[in-house]
């Protein structure tokens, strides 16, 4: 990984809330950077300032002060036009409860990002790096949790982004389930040589991953890297 | 006092989706405001006529003799049924009014007895004294057309004579409240009125003594007039009368009639349209919105609230909202129906204007109103509540999207954007039809409201550009032999005179009658002529009789089929004549011959009313003065004065009326669009925020809910205006009086700016929808579940 690029860097990142008159600090001063293709699990407890980070990295959130370089520019100074590109073309979303389109077919439903990418892969490509190939032609309603949650993945990929953020992807769903969610993350992060960012409570999924932060209070209070990647089936829940 | 947390909740709601309620409270203001108006402005003046009529003694039957002696009145009032009678002298006369280049006519007036009938309500100055030969009371509106005051003096030309009268008093009175001048079409008060005058002047100015021209009679409560008519028409016929008519055909009361009946329609069909429509957008619209507290149902459910707590508290949610559009439309309605109420009271000169209320109307207003945004509430809070607290709180399953055929979608290359609309409309037909039936139903009501503009102006333009194209028509005081044509054309100005004949009759078949003027033409007359249904000249038959379309309906006659004709002046011959051809003729009941078949039929000469006249327009004052100097001029009607009557007294009823509608019908249609939108955002707007997230431009994600809005909104046209239509002609059907017959006319015109206003709305919504598609919250998006 030494030789590798730093595909994205946050400085000094801060973000403050005011919530009445309290103010909360949800984040502090966090500095982070992740190579190109580099798998990071993100560990930490509620309210700990995880979520605000990936969402100031994905560009749906705001930092109060800090840099975000993305490609050598800061895009928390991006307007909203300039944060939506960023999205668009860089940034793949995968989130808790999936947030398919209930009216489109699980190859639609990909194909939903692939239109509007400037350099995607075939939706059926992007379905088959998940393992859901026979599964095209199916509604949200036809797939189970799991499935829905690999065609979001699939959804996530489709583009070919940079980085790939994922809050919480087997939050809502049982160990075996979460297994096949974490293997097609892993074969997404091996494929598209994505950066891959996974939002967890489960601390047991850390040892998939090349790094991993934890997150305390809104600061990274601790950093491990792993010397060896274990796989997703070799994981304890 | 501690306001229970459920009570809170339901005003904060209330205040967190403000412009919604405010949207539906507006939609049910209009359609509880239009039932208040109409029947409240409807009932208002009927009540009114009701009590004029009553307080002023307003006659039953009315009858004009040529001269009948005042003894005959004993006999007369020995007819059973008939409670009083009066005999009175009424002739017209020329009054000489500086100024006025046409001649105007006024009517002459013996005045009432003490207790008589068709009593006076003076609104200035006094009565005459009752010997005095001079002195006079006015007509209010033709004293106010002409700036006449209590003391000035207007002279009259009464039998060839000038006399100066001094004016005691302006009037008013019941049996003129519409006060048509004879042969016109629309009153004009500049150029018809009335003078009262006490019976000795007349006596004298008409050498009347001891006898009478006119009786007025009031019957017993519930006497079939008919046959007091017949009774009468007996007695009176060998003095040149036998036409009695009722209150039906008394001139004032039928065209006030005819008003109220277009009123009363208009009351009838239109608001409970209204309402109706309010009511089904509200219920479907807090039906969506209690959809979308699902959630909270759940959650309620789940800390303990028993499900008629809940339900109580949705309850009080959309009531709050009804109870606000019901007060408001009540406000509105009460309002507007009171200011229209005294536009037409000032309209039909009446003394007063009694305004009740009819608490039926409020609470049928009110409980429609309510029973529709409570069956909405409660259609939707039932299947909620009918879940466990858990389910109810997850997340409901995506919507299964199998079945229904999505696939017929796949085939069709679209973006996928394009596929969600598509699959969206398609998968819950019942939403989207209510949906499109809502924004029809908006474009219904404003077709519906506007089409009678096109409508008048198509009855102008075939009565008076195709059919009565003569620019004056000269009515002479008696029948002239055919050579005062001749003397016509030497008149200065005149172009091409065309005689006419008019004879009143009755025509009869089995038990219809009806009493009409028939009016006799040359057969080739070219400025006045009779037009077929498909507006073309007919021409005149040998010996039939042209019968307008509301006549021969009136009569259940068909061309080809014979009538009675009995003639009630001259020689009152009885003759049977085929009826030759049916006529369109939008005002008053049309009966027309050839001159000289008229003239055989009637057994008389060759005689004439008068004329129908061209003009040459620089010499049409020298053409005023002359006739107004010549004595054969009975009255002169000048058709451009009759048109602009006609516009003009339109525009103050129908007009009125209609663009109240018309504004009430957009409120409307903004309403129900900018529900729709903003609930089909609620619902879609996860979907629309992942779009957001995933890297879609705002301009995209809102085009995928405008794109629906679009959708159901151009779906919503093509049958807003089938129904529209519907409604149009049920509102003719109402319309339809013996005075009056609308044409419905429905140009492109109409349906063009209905579509126009529902779009306009939809554009605005749609904007305000914009606003909120900017504002969408991301992070919550990956918070929340659905």
């Amino acid at each position: 990984m030494s030789h590798a690029t730093t595909v994205i860097e946050a400085r000094g990142l801060t973000k403050t809330y005011r919530n009445g008159a309290a103010e909360v600090r949800a984040l502090q001063d966090v500095d982070f950077a992740a190579q190109q293709g580099e798998f990071v699990v993100v560990l930490g407890p509620s309210g700990s300032g995880k979520s605000t980070f990936l969402n100031i990295l994905g560009g749906i959130d705001r930092a109060t002060s800090g840099a975000v370089l993305f490609a050598g520019q800061d895009i928390t100074t991006f307007n909203e036009q300039a944060l939506t590109r960023y999205r668009r073309d860089h940034v793949g979303f995968v989130f808790q409860f999936y947030n398919l389109v209930p009216s489109l077919t699980a190859l639609e439903n990909v194909a939903l990002v692939t239109e509007i990418a400037a350099n995607p892969m075939r939706p059926e490509e992007a379905l088959d790096i998940v393992g859901l190939s026979a599964r095209h032609g199916h509604f949200p309603a036809q797939l189970s949790g799991g499935e829905q949650q690999r065609v979001a993945i699939a959804r996530a990929i489709a583009k070919r982004p940079d980085l790939l953020f994922c809050d919480e992807p087997t939050g809502a769903l049982d160990s075996a389930t979460g297994v096949l969610v974490l293997e097609a993350l892993v074969e997404a992060n091996r494929s598209t040589g994505a950066t891959t960012l996974i939002i967890t409570h489960n601390a047991g999924i850390q040892q998939i991953a090349d790094r991993t932060l934890r997150f305390a209070d809104g600061r990274i209070v601790d950093e491990l890297r792993n010397a060896t990647r274990k796989r997703p089936d070799q994981v304890s829940w | 006092m501690v306001i229970p947390p459920l009570r809170r909740k339901a005003l904060r709601d209330l205040r967190r989706l403000w412009a919604q309620a405010l949207a539906i409270g507006l939609v049910l203001a209009a359609g509880v405001a239009t039932l208040i108006l109409g029947n409240g402005a409807h009932r208002a003046l009927s009540d009114t006529r009701d009590r004029y009529y009553a307080d002023y003694r307003f006659a039953d039957l009315f009858s004009d003799v040529v001269r009948a002696p005042l003894a005959l009145v004993d006999d007369i009032r020995a007819i059973d049924g008939v409670i009083q009678v009066e005999p009175r002298i009424v002739k017209l006369a020329r009054p000489e009014i500086a100024g006025l280049a046409e001649p105007a006519s006024v009517l002459l007036v013996s005045l009432p007895a003490q207790l008589g009938l068709n009593q006076l309500h003076l609104r200035k100055g006094r009565l005459p004294q009752p010997g005095t030969a001079n002195e006079a009371v006015v007509s209010q509106d033709f004293a106010t057309a002409h700036g006449l005051q209590t003391g000035t003096r207007l002279t009259v030309v009464m039998n060839g004579k000038r006399r100066a009268l001094s004016i005691t008093g302006i009037a008013l009175s019941p049996e003129f409240i519409y006060a048509l001048g004879p042969g016109e079409m629309m009153p004009d008060a500049r150029r018809f009125g009335v003078v009262w005058l006490p019976r000795p002047a007349l006596e004298q100015a008409f050498d009347l003594k001891g006898t009478f021209s006119n009786l007025v009679l009031r019957l017993a409560p519930g006497m079939p007039e008919q046959r007091v008519i017949a009774a009468l028409d007996r007695i009176t016929a060998p003095f040149g009368g036998g036409g009695a008519t009722g209150r039906g055909d008394q001139l004032s009361h039928a065209f006030l009639d005819a008003e109220l009946k277009q009123l009363g329609a208009m009351v009838k069909v239109l608001p409970p349209i209204f309402l109706l429509v309010a009511a089904m957008l509200v219920h479907m619209t807090l039906s969506r919105l209690i959809t979308l507290e699902r959630e909270q149902i759940g959650l309620l459910k789940a800390i303990g609230y028993t499900p008629r707590q809940i339900a109580g508290h949705y309850l009080e949610f959309v009531l709050l909202i009804a109870a606000g559009g019901i007060l408001v439309g009540f406000a509105a309605g009460a309002w507007l129906g009171a200011g229209l109420a005294q536009l037409y009271a000032r309209f039909f000169s009446f003394p007063f204007l009694v305004f009740g209320t009819d608490p039926r109307v409020y609470g049928l207003a009110a409980l429609v109103t309510a029973l529709a945004a409570t069956a909405g509430a409660l259609q939707s809070l039932r299947s909620v509540l009918a879940l466990p607290p858990a389910v109810a709180m997850a997340p409901p399953a995506p919507a299964d999207y199998r079945g229904r055929r999505p696939g017929v979608f796949r085939a069709i290359p679209m973006r996928q954007t394009g596929r969600m609309v598509a699959r969206h409309l398609w998968h819950w037909p019942i939403r989207t039809a209510s949906s499109v039936l809502g924004m029809a139903m908006a474009v219904a009501i404003l077709v519906a409201s506007l089409w009678s503009f096109g409508s008048i102006d198509h009855m102008i333009h075939v009565t008076f550009g195709l059919a009565e194209r003569q620019d004056a028509k000269m009515v002479f005081t008696t029948p002239e032999p055919m050579r005062a044509v001749a003397d016509l054309r030497h008149m200065p100005g005149v172009m091409v005179a065309e005689p006419f004949r008019i004879i009143p009759a009755k025509l009869v078949n089995g038990p219809r009658s009806k009493r009409v003027a028939v009016e006799g033409r040359p057969a080739d007359a070219r400025l006045s002529r009779v037009l077929s249904p498909d507006l073309r000249p007919m021409p005149m038959p040998d010996t039939g009789l042209i019968l307008s379309e509301a006549l021969a309906e009136a009569l259940a006659l068909r061309s080809g089929d014979r009538v009675e004709v009995r003639f009630l002046d001259g020689r009152r011959s009885v003759v049977n004549l085929p009826v030759s051809g049916i006529s369109v003729g939008f005002m008053g009941l049309g009966a027309t011959m050839e001159l000289s078949a008229l003239s055989r039929a009637a057994g008389e000469g060759a005689l004439i009313s008068g004329a129908n006249l061209m003009l040459d327009a620089t010499a049409a004052p020298d053409f005023f003065a002359a006739a107004a100097a010549a004595p054969k001029t009975g009255f002169l009607n000048v058709t451009d004065l009759t048109v602009s009557r006609f516009r003009a007294t339109l525009a103050e009823n129908i007009t009125l009326m209609i663009t109240v509608y018309v504004t009430l019908a957009a409120i409307i249609a903004m309403g129900v669009v900018y529900n729709f939108s903003r609930i089909a955002l609620s619902e879609q707007g996860r979907e629309l925020a992942s779009l957001r997230v995933l890297g879609f431009t705002r301009t995209e994600v809102a085009s995928v809910i405008l794109l629906e809005l679009a959708v159901v909104v151009l779906l919503a046209q093509p049958l807003g205006w089938l129904i529209g239509h519907g409604i149009g002609l049920a509102m003719v059907a109402a319309f339809s009086s013996d005075l009056y017959r609308v044409p419905f006319v429905m140009g492109r015109e109409v349906y063009a700016t209905a579509s126009l206003i529902v779009l306009g709305a939809a554009v605005l919504s749609a904007l305000a929808i914009r606003g909120r598609i900017d504002r969408l919250d991301l992070i919550a998006v990956l918070k929340t579940r659905e």
